[in-house]
């Protein structure tokens, strides 16, 4: 961290952490005390809520922190109805990751910040009369003015406190932190009725109401868990079947990486991103039926062999829709009868096919020397909207160019020591058609040389 | 209907029921009718844990049930309930297998009503709370309890305790709600409020277990669509892995491997000939050399932390049975390993046609006991047996 925005980052912990402390020690002096036992009880599972928040792949996070603090905001309305709740939320500050690296400054804000929140909907829930909070409706609706506020309180001091910290605008850390408390903002209801049953009675309520939640925070990791390592292990045994074929070494790799980034440019949930990986990691599956020396076969292919090639694709398509989560992004027929007007069919199809012919264009394969990278992108937009969805290659030329990447001749990845030299250009680029050989074919073959040459 | 639109029309009646009731005074046999209806919709809902067998939410619900209505009630309500649920369960028309599951259900309502009743009865007169606790509690583990009773005596297996979180958020939460839903000597009742309120916990955990379920789902369906690929090619018989793989299970179950071994022999019998696709195709009058394919197929999963275990085993079928002593670390890899040349071999020489099944069976015998393990033969007399594939035994059972 820059010093600057240190020496800001330091100044804003230290007001949260100071304005939250002299509140509590304000309404310790003036106001009666909290009931010790409920104190502690709400406090410590706060804290250990959320130590153990769940990261959610869009970097949001999810605890039942925010629960417990509305349930103190319950608990402690007939007693010490602010004292409570600020210290009950001021133990959610303690993150032990922060605490074993001496962060100090970072404890001392987050303290500060989940204090004056839970303070803040305290105050909002007090000013509800006991004749609404009285029934379960009621208690419904009081939770609303609470639940936002607290969201408010929590944006306001985070957005400035996040944004010195980390450089970034208060404009572009508003929607993330917005979404993120709106998402949790109907786990307010419940707590307010746990602090119901808390109140009525007793304490015991809280462990029956936790369990169920650890249960599902349990079984939520083991999803992300079991996700990455099925993901990991399909990574793994593509590389190792991709070893039959010597040109194609990290091909499919790589197109899952376009893919990914096409469905990032358009915009795609998490869970539609990890299906599109799924998929484009498999696309190419159906090589597996074609035999090695045709795969690896210098030169032209005869036309039966070419049929015999061709096929895998359909034989692909074949084995994906063994797979049900990916059945509703397989195309119903094959992309050249599916056209690319059709609303109804799924768009995955249409960016594998880009990614793979870009990656096909910028490698070296048997029959063709890897091209230039200007020289795929002008026959991908050459193709746009008749072979190609033109959505797909715009989103594709945007994000490589956007991220400063540089593919194909002179650039390869995986460089392939073939025993017959290919042609510069020749047969055509991964169905793409002859493409005439000129400026940028001499230049490919330079680079591709001399990129050999080097290693 | 899909399933989220039968879930949806239910809570829907049940909550115009409970509207009804929310209207009227005396309100009780309409909030037995969402109860029954909750019921339903709990049985469409399963929590699915690894290794353990599926528990639906009616559990919980019927936690509140027993607290809400007189045993008459209850009884009246649980029949009610499966009978309901016999026309709205996933895959319509099976009705005898419905009906199995319907009868289940009805006895272990009886169970959790019957410990809850004695348990009330016999803590009458002590603390409120910890009578109500008590019979709760009871009630809700009786029924999980007869529900392990009966998955025991057709399945032969019991869930481990580390299988039984879901047990646990079905507990708490069945008496959260059921406190949630009458509260405790007048304090704290929130009526039908209470029991969906409180029921959002343990959709969450359901939601959870069906993220784990959906994905172990396409992760298998995954290998299931690469070992379909050496058929494709030609280089196997068709529905090969399947079989063997179906057969190396039924081995090593009867063998007592455990869940996760189990899971090994499955993966490894239905990769095992993936190596096939990766190696330079023979001259025209050869055969794929066996030992070259195992290899490849073995250093390919090798390679993957999930499936290491997997490859092991099919690194181990090509290997000499030796006795089990001599053999280091011969369990599970080894077991495995021969195990899958039973599996793989059975099914080469029968075709996938058990017409040959003794014939086949009688081969593998006359071989050489340093190819076959004895004890895996054994078993596959056995399973074949027990699966009405082969008549009757040459070996005497307990070798």
């Amino acid at each position: 961290m820059e010093n600057g925005k240190t020496a800001s980052f330091t100044a804003v912990s230290l007001a949260f952490f100071i304005l939250a402390a002299s509140l509590a020690g304000f309404l310790g002096a003036t106001g009666p005390t909290p009931d010790l036992r409920a104190l502690l009880l709400l406090g410590v599972l706060v804290a250990v809520a959320e130590n153990q928040c769940v990261l959610l792949p869009n970097q949001t996070s999810v605890s039942a922190s925010f629960m417990l603090s509305m349930a103190a905001v319950v608990v402690f309305r007939d007693g010490a109805n602010l004292l409570g709740p600020l210290i009950v939320g001021m133990f959610g500050g303690v993150l032990l990751e922060h605490v074993r690296g001496f962060d100090w400054r970072k404890v001392a804000c987050n303290v500060g910040i989940f204090g004056l929140s839970t303070l803040a909907a305290a105050a909002a829930y007090s000013v509800v009369p006991n004749s609404i909070t009285g029934s379960v409706p009621g208690q419904l609706l009081a939770a609303i003015p609470a639940g936002l506020t607290y969201s408010l309180v929590d944006y306001a001091l985070l957005a400035p406190a996040a944004s010195t910290m980390t450089g970034r605008s208060m404009k572009d850390l508003a929607d993330e932190l917005w979404l993120g408390d709106l998402q949790v903002y109907p786990f307010a209801l419940l707590g307010v009725l746990l602090g119901y049953l808390y109140v009525a009675l007793g304490a015991w309520v809280v462990p029956l109401f936790i369990a169920p939640i650890f249960i599902a925070r349990q079984a939520f990791l083991s999803y992300m868990q079991l996700k990455a390592q099925q993901e990991a292990t399909l990574r793994t045994l593509v590389r190792s079947l991709e070893a039959k074929d010597q040109y194609t070494a990290g091909h499919v790799e790589r197109v899952a990486m376009f893919a990914e980034y096409v469905g990032e440019e358009l915009k795609f949930s998490t869970r539609r991103l990890h299906r599109l990986r799924h998929a484009a990691l498999m696309h190419d599956i159906g090589k597996l039926t074609v035999p090695n020396h045709l795969l690896n076969k210098p030169g032209k292919l005869t036309e039966d062999e070419f049929a015999r090639v061709k096929h895998h694709e359909f034989v692909s398509v074949e084995l994906l829709r063994r797979i049900d989560f990916l059945l509703p992004i397989l195309p119903t027929v094959s992309l050249e009868n599916q056209g690319l007007a059709s609303p109804d069919s799924p768009i995955e199809p249409h960016i594998i096919s880009v990614a793979d012919a870009f990656d096909a264009m910028t490698s070296t394969r048997s029959y063709r020397r890897a091209l230039a990278q200007e020289v795929a992108f002008a026959e991908l937009r050459a193709k746009s909207g008749t072979q190609f969805h033109p959505d797909c290659v715009e989103a594709l030329v945007a994000a490589v160019e956007r991220r400063g990447e540089r593919y194909g001749a002179g650039h390869e990845r995986d460089a392939v020591a073939f025993a017959v030299p290919p042609p510069v250009v020749g047969v055509g680029s991964a169905g793409l058609g002859d493409l005439e050989p000129g400026v940028h074919a001499d230049e490919a073959v330079e680079a591709h040389d001399a990129e050999r040459s080097s290693r | 209907m899909s399933r989220a639109g039968r879930v949806a029309g239910l809570l829907g009646l049940s909550a115009v029921a409970g509207g009804i009731a929310a209207l009227f005074g005396n309100h009780t046999a309409v909030e037995l009718a969402v109860l029954s209806t909750l019921v339903v919709v709990g049985e469409l809902l399963e929590l699915r844990p690894v290794g353990r067998a599926p528990l639906p939410l009616s559990f919980a619900v019927v936690v509140v049930l027993v607290r809400a209505g007189t045993p008459r009630e209850v009884v009246v309500c649980a029949i009610c309930a499966q009978v309901f649920s016999l026309f709205v369960r996933d895959g319509a028309g099976r009705l005898r297998a419905h009906t199995v599951v319907a009868a289940e259900r009805i006895t272990e309502t009886l169970a959790a009503g019957a410990a809850y009743r004695v348990v009330i009865q016999a803590l009458s007169g002590e603390n409120a709370t910890a009578t109500v606790l008590g019979a709760l509690g009871a009630a809700a583990i009786a029924q999980i309890l007869v529900a392990d009773v009966l998955v025991l005596a057709r399945d032969r297996t019991v869930a481990p305790l580390r299988s039984r979180g879901a047990d646990l958020a079905l507990v708490t939460s069945g008496i959260l709600m059921a406190v949630g839903y009458a509260g405790v000597d007048g304090k704290g009742d929130l009526g039908l409020w209470g029991v969906f309120l409180f029921a959002i916990p343990l959709l969450a955990a359901w939601y959870s277990f069906e993220l784990v379920a959906s994905t172990r789902r396409s992760y298998e369906q995954t290998v299931r669509a690469l070992s379909v690929a050496p058929e494709l090619a030609g280089l196997v018989p068709k529905g090969h892995a399947e079989r063997v793989a179906d057969l190396g299970v039924a081995l090593a179950r009867e063998l007592g491997l455990g869940t996760t071994e189990m899971d090994d022999v499955k993966t490894a019998a239905l990769l095992h000939h993936l190596g096939a696709v990766c190696i330079d195709e023979p001259a025209l009058d050869q055969r794929l050399d066996p030992a070259e394919v195992s290899a490849a197929g073995a250093s390919m999963l090798s390679a993957s932390e999930a499936l290491a275990a997997a490859g092991e085993v099919i690194a181990a079928e090509p290997q000499l049975h030796r006795p089990p002593d001599s053999v280091a670390g011969s369990f599970p890899a080894a077991l495995g390993g021969q195990i899958l040349k039973v599996a793989s071999a059975y099914d080469e020489l029968t075709d996938g046609d058990d017409a040959h099944a003794a014939w086949a069976v009688e081969a593998l015998f006359t071989g050489p006991a340093y190819v076959y393990d004895g004890r895996v033969l054994a078993a596959l007399e056995r399973v074949l047996v027990s699966q009405g594939r082969l008549t009757s035994t040459r070996v005497p059972r307990g070798a």
